[in-house]
């Protein structure tokens, strides 16, 4: 899972589903308990799930009603995804008089992909494999 | 998950869980594998493992003998792949009732068939 990718159709235009992506009160509506987002570069993204478990990034590209692209982690202590970590890219494709919802979580940090052991990034694809049933095979690095 | 999650943080936990991802292998083999690093202290990242229920562990005569847990390892992937997967679902039935209010109150800056394209507020 070095890349994952979601996609939803919403029946719904790209203008009415934007603000659900970068106003908080609409964030609360389907993710989220408490939400802080300031949805320009550099501005803060910190979604807190029960209460707890708090999302945190920041703000990389904003693009009303076409896409928002922000960093990700957990802020929790020795958490394998830290805060900020990765990058999750949410992109809007009218589709007639829906859209198409992309989201695409990517990455890791450098210093874990370039970790000697082989890094979270590579453990996730055997995972990855290993969970939907294959055999991720003899690691053989 | 709390757990598996934490005792993934260690990178030689990760790299433990790899070399028993497809074979099951004895604890002084796994030690083997990690000059740098005592065996105490190989036996205590497969305590942590353990404990998490990432790795099982299977006695023959005085040794101990560890493999992955796919279960677990595919309770993680779930976790994972759920926070998004469930988290898209609710944000279409919001969107969904949000769009259906403007289209039954018209007269309300209605949308037409085009979201507009650029920019716009």
């Amino acid at each position: 899972m070095a890349e994952l990718v979601r996609e939803i159709l919403i029946d719904a235009t790209p203008e009415t589903i934007w603000p659900f992506l970068v106003e908080p009160e609409q964030h609360l509506q389907w993710m989220g308990t408490e939400a802080e987002l300031d949805p320009r570069p550099g501005g803060v993204y910190r979604v807190l799930v029960h209460g707890e478990n708090p999302g945190v990034g920041e703000f990389v590209e904003v693009v009303p009603q076409e896409k928002v692209l922000f960093t990700f982690g957990w802020d929790i202590p020795e958490h394998p995804i830290p805060a900020g970590s990765t990058t999750v890219e949410i992109s809007l494709h009218p589709e007639g008089e829906k859209t198409l919802v992309r989201l695409v979580h990517r990455g890791l940090p450098d210093d874990a992909v370039s970790d000697h052991t082989g890094g979270w990034d590579h453990f996730l694809d055997r995972l990855a494999t290993a969970a939907t049933g294959g055999d991720p095979g003899p690691d053989v690095r | 998950m709390d757990a598996a999650l934490k005792a993934l943080a260690e990178p030689r936990r990760r790299a433990i869980l790899k070399l028993v991802w497809s074979q099951e292998l004895p604890a002084t083999e796994i030690a083997a594998q990690f000059g740098d690093v005592s065996r105490p202290a190989i036996s205590q990242h497969l305590a942590v493992l353990k404990e998490a229920e990432l790795v099982t562990e299977r006695r023959d005569g005085t040794r101990r003998l560890y493999r992955a847990n796919p279960q677990t390892m595919a309770e993680l992937r779930a976790f994972l792949d759920d926070y998004w997967t469930s988290g898209l679902e609710r944000l279409r039935d919001a969107a969904e009732a949000a769009e259906d209010r403007k289209r039954k109150t018209p007269n309300k800056q209605t949308p037409t068939k085009q979201a507009p394209k650029k920019g716009e507020k």
